[in-house]
């Protein structure tokens, strides 16, 4: 990349001088694992999917670069212009994913997709970074002097986009959605005893769930007897339990542990090779069984440094806005990361959620990167001023 | 993080007149040196609080996002280096599931297969006495699958079809589909090699379990014997159902009496008998009648066991233990040796065979009858059955009744099969005078071929009962150990009659020279619709060599066997049965050890042979056969004393002709049964061919 002279005022000069680059280094990191976690999955799910193996990488690497310029071209907004770009995402996106009750086809137990040509698109994924934008604004718009009721409407949305994502279902990311949601109201200075409040009511909702929710009921079933089977020793996830969790979680501790902590080296392993979603939610394992344990580690450390270097930086911040539209961003990026990986290492139940960027997924991808450049466009240096 | 640090109002916030200006991103310790100056608005207070209150919960909020990340990398330590999930042998890559070394045992020790080390198996092998490998278990595996674990059961069932051409793949399909089974079976007893294809195939969800698979190297031999074993491998007949506690719970080898190359010769002769004379089915039983170890056991028709698809229920049966037949005159050895051992009948007693005797409607005859007075040694040389029925009827039914019972006849053998028969007699209310009479001659009583080996041996081995037995004596172990069921004496003159009826009698055809084989014939009609039926017989030739040291028995019985030109138009036992056993006794003599003797050949004949008319001993002839038990002979027929003193085999003894006025020799008691029999001869409609 050229030397740019601080001296430069066009667009892209200023963008580069004031937009946080050691968080743009850590995402083009992470596009740089995604690639290559891809090309270690891609043999096994090739030939599973059936689609030639090129097919597949092509596919990936314009996903990839398509969320790279996606990053970059978010966040040359301005914070007013990310703050018009998500109500309109999350409107849009509350009407698709509406639509995916109607129209979507039925996978894995759940509509949660709406066909396109060349790719599946997940609308609810485009909603999380969107509402998290839209309930900062709402929330700040209401803590300024006025009657605005900012509180009022964040929770008639989020009611709305609860119910619709229980009829799909999607459990995993209205609970992501409700976290962050939680995480901006601690933020906004909502008192602790209604934030214990919230939190005793969602997990009710959670044993709720459990017992009406046949899918979710499965899931955390899944995990409770592998669980059991472990205790017990018995080590083989065919007689210990029926369900596919527990099949797909057996083979991805497996997968970790026949990695050990350098790996058996890029294209060696082969417990991958029985891992259905593999290329998905299960990526972490195939980095697990390759890498090791360390770059495992490296890639977390990067997920945290984008966390906390984003959470932290906000404390010099005065816009409120920013600050909880920064990190409901920051938040629902963390936690999709945690939960995938923590639920590859068999730490929480399954949840259908991709590692981001790291996984493969076209709209996945695109919905993380489309976060991301809000989180960077938000972060800026200078741009407060756009803002009002 | 110092970009900012500016106290200028910045210009987006650009203040009107009047109003107060916006501080902004002040941070925390910047100088604000006109505070004095600016008048604060409540609202901006209120906000200035709230950002103070929300860096302070960022703070939080970050901890808690470093607590998280934090426990996923301590569970990714675990999970790859503290405590990793061990693999599966199945799921190693390209490697089908094979014994590691830890797993082989060394299990054969006999010297035809000492070098090598068998597979460790679940199930015990069975070999033969010498080690020969009659039946071992192979690992194999079987194909399972998960259902609910599945992607794409049509794709699975396809790709399995493409290394396992025999499965259906529409029924593979339907097995995979179903959502409410957790495992099924998709194949059983794959090859290593196809479990290798199927294993690079990587369909999730698709498993493979360890098990075994029976093999039985020598196919047919001793098939039923052997008896085989289920798709679990649990046995289902024979020994391996009767061992099935011991072959599944100990390892070492199960080692039977039986030597399979005695067994080849037996199947061997026994199949050509069986072809020449078109007969339906064949037995066959070598037995050491010293220790009741069964050498060899065949029943033809037979089956290879490792491809019973075919195998009727006729194949599968062991005709040597699973079915009863009526022994014919191979029970007249048996009738010979209560009557002596009883001390009521003497071998120079005779008895007469003149007329047939009538029972009712039916009248007992002899085939080729001699029609006069017989001596005990005529009775079982000619096979008289009016003879042997004479003698049961002098010893007395219950001597009889407890002879049979002594002997084992009227309970199982106790051989180590499952599918061993329990035999037909009548029940000791009904075993009456007639029962005692037809038994005498092997009718009217059913045993199994077994069951005549048994007695025969132990009354011609001395006189001790050995039980037969499918496992090898170890040679390390006191020999076992028989019931003595008879004098000594007795059986020394058993012996000499049985070597009688080869060298004189209907058993010449069995004859081996320099084995001394002795034996008697035995064809019995078989029982079909209302009666017996003179056109189907069971012709067996029950005979031990070498008689002067009795070791083996050997028993050859074909079933509905048909005359051909070559016997004269006769099928009986004599003709059919007694050559193959002269031939199996040929063959298996120098096999067992046993080489012909030559050399002393005429001292042991002589040892061995017997007048057919011996001589009553002076001082014996007051010897009265109690009238109270049997109306038979009160004294014994004048014979002429012996050419040789009784040391040279009599061939043809020269008998004088009994003077009338000695027949009968006793007033006739009130018997019905003589009287009638003495009165009206008649035509044999039960009778024993008798040869």
């Amino acid at each position: 990349m050229p030397a740019l002279s601080r001296a430069d005022t066009s667009l892209f000069g200023r963008w580069w001088w004031s937009v946080d680059r050691w968080t743009l280094i850590a995402i083009a990191t992470l596009i740089g694992f995604g690639y290559v976690m891809m090309l270690a999955a891609s043999p096994a799910v090739a030939e599973r999917i059936g689609a030639s193996r090129d097919m597949f990488i092509l596919k990936q690497v314009v996903f990839l670069s398509i969320a790279g310029l996606i990053v970059v071209a978010v966040s040359l907004l301005s914070p007013r212009g990310v703050r018009r770009l998500a109500l309109a995402g999350c409107a849009m996106a509350l009407i698709m994913t509406a639509a995916t009750l109607v129209i979507g086809p039925h996978i894995k137990g759940a509509t949660r997709w709406i066909a396109l040509p060349g790719l599946s698109v997940q609308p609810s994924e485009f909603l999380k970074p969107c509402f998290a934008v839209t309930t900062a604004w709402l929330m700040a718009e209401g803590k300024r002097p006025g009657n605005f009721p900012g509180m009022l409407i964040t929770f008639g949305l989020f009611g709305i986009i609860a119910v619709l994502l229980k009829f799909q279902p999607d459990m995993g990311m209205l609970a992501v959605l409700t976290a962050v949601l939680l995480i901006q109201l601690f933020l906004v200075g909502l008192p602790l005893w209604l934030i214990g409040i919230f939190t005793s009511l969602i997990g009710a909702a959670g044993v709720t769930a459990y017992f009406v929710i046949e899918h979710f009921h499965r899931r955390v079933q899944g995990f409770l007897c592998f669980r059991t089977a472990d205790v017990a020793n018995k080590l083989d996830a065919a007689t210990a339990t029926d369900a596919t969790d527990c099949y797909q979680i057996r083979r991805a501790l497996e997968a970790f542990g026949n990695g050990g902590l350098l790996g058996t080296g890029p294209g060696e392993g082969f417990v991958k090779d029985k891992l259905p979603d593999a290329h998905a939610d299960f990526v972490f394992a195939v980095m697990g069984e390759e890498f090791g344990f360390v770059l495992c580690l490296v890639l977390i450390g990067i997920f945290m440094f984008i966390v906390l270097r984003g959470l932290l930086r906000l404390l010099g911040e005065a816009d409120l806005f920013v600050v909880l539209a920064a990190t409901g961003l920051v938040s629902s990026f963390g936690l999709q990361a945690f939960v995938n990986m923590a639920s590859t290492l068999h730490l929480i139940p399954t949840k259908g959620m991709t590692l981001p960027f790291v996984s493969y997924g076209g709209s996945s991808v695109m919905a993380v990167a489309f976060g991301m450049g809000m989180l960077l466009a938000l972060t800026r240096r200078g741009h407060t001023a756009e803002l009002a | 993080m110092t970009e900012r640090r500016s106290n200028e109002p910045l210009p987006g916030n650009a203040p009107g007149p009047g109003t107060l200006a916006r501080r902004f991103g002040a941070p925390r310790d910047a100088v604000v040196p006109r505070m004095e100056d600016v008048r604060v608005t409540a609202p901006d207070l209120a906000r200035r609080v709230t950002m103070e209150r929300t860096r302070g919960r960022i703070v939080i909020a970050a901890s808690i996002f470093t607590a998280l990340f934090a426990a996923v990398s301590v569970k990714l330590a675990l999970a790859t280096i503290f405590i990793p999930m061990p693999l599966r042998p199945s799921d190693q890559p390209h490697v089908a599931v094979a014994p590691k070394a830890s797993d082989v045992a060394t299990t054969i020790a006999p010297a035809s297969v000492k070098a090598f080390e068998m597979p460790r198996a679940r199930r015990a092998m069975i070999t033969d006495r010498n080690g020969e490998v009659l039946a071992i278990s192979l690992p194999t595996a079987a194909v399972t699958a998960n259902p609910r674990a599945l992607i794409d059961p049509e794709d699975a069932a396809h790709k399995l079809k493409s290394v396992l051409k025999r499965l259906d793949e529409a029924q593979v399909r339907e097995k995979l589909s179903d959502q409410t089974k957790s495992f099924v079976y998709l194949a059983r007893q794959i090859s290593p090699r196809e479990q290798m294809a199927i294993n690079d195939l990587g369909i999730p969800g698709v498993d493979f379990e360890r098990s075994e698979r029976r093999r039985y190297p020598l196919g047919r031999v001793a098939a039923q014997v052997l008896g085989g074993v289920d798709v679990d491998g649990h046995g289902i007949a024979g020994a391996e159902r009767h061992f099935e506690t011991r072959l599944s719970e100990e390892s070492p080898p199960l080692r039977l009496s039986l030597d399979v190359r005695v067994q080849a010769v037996v199947r061997e002769e026994l199949l050509a008998a069986m072809t020449e004379f078109q007969a339906i089915g064949a037995c066959g039983i070598v037995m050491d009648v010293r220790t009741g170890e069964v050498i060899a056991m065949v029943s033809l028709p037979d089956f290879d066991l490792n491809d019973t698809r075919t195998a009727t229920d006729d194949d599968r049966s062991n005709r040597a233990v699973g079915r009863v037949y009526e022994p014919g005159s191979t029970f007249k050895l048996q009738t010979a040796s209560f009557a002596l051992d009883s001390g009521i009948v003497h071998i120079w007693n005779g008895f007469d065979a003149t007329n047939p005797i009538r029972i009712g409607r039916f009248s007992i005859n002899d085939f080729e009858g001699k029609h006069r007075w017989l001596a005990v040694p005529e009775i079982i040389a000619y096979s008289s059955n009016i003879g042997a029925a004479r003698m049961a009827e002098a010893a007395g039914t219950a001597t009889q009744r407890a002879w049979m019972e002594k002997l084992g006849l009227l309970t199982r053998t106790g051989i180590e099969l499952s599918d061993s028969a329990l035999p037909l007699a009548p029940p000791a209310a009904n075993w009456k005078e007639a029962a005692t009479l037809t038994i005498g001659f092997g009718h009217g009583i059913a045993v199994t071929p077994l069951h005549v080996v048994m007695a025969t041996g132990a009354v011609s081995n001395g006189g001790v009962l050995m039980r037969p037995t499918l496992v090898a004596v170890d040679p390390g172990a006191p020999a076992p150990t028989g019931t003595r069921i008879m004098q000594q004496t007795t059986s020394d003159t058993i012996r000499k009659l049985m070597r009688l009826v080869v060298t004189d009698g209907y058993g010449k055809p069995a004859e081996v020279p320099g084995y001394f084989v002795g034996g008697k014939t035995g064809t019995a009609e078989k029982i079909s619709g209302h009666g017996y039926n003179k056109h189907s017989n069971v012709s067996a030739f029950m005979s031990v060599f070498p008689m002067n040291a009795p070791h083996y028995a050997v028993y050859m019985m074909l079933d509905e066997p048909h005359a051909n030109a070559s016997t004269h138009g006769y099928a009986t036992a004599g003709w059919v049965s007694a050559p193959a056993a002269g031939r199996v006794i040929a063959r298996i003599g120098p096999m067992l050890g046993l080489l012909p003797e030559t050399d002393n050949a005429a001292a042991i004949q002589a040892s061995l042979a017997i007048p057919m008319q011996p001589a009553r001993p002076p001082g014996a002839a007051a010897t009265p056969v109690p009238r109270a038990s049997a109306p038979v002979a009160k004294t014994a027929p004048p014979v002429a004393p012996n050419r040789a003193g009784g040391s040279t085999p009599v061939t043809t003894p020269s008998v004088p002709v009994r003077a009338p006025s000695v027949v009968p020799p006793v007033a006739t008691p009130a018997h019905d049964l003589r009287r009638e029999a003495a009165a009206r001869p008649v035509q044999a409609a039960l009778v024993d061919v008798g040869r």
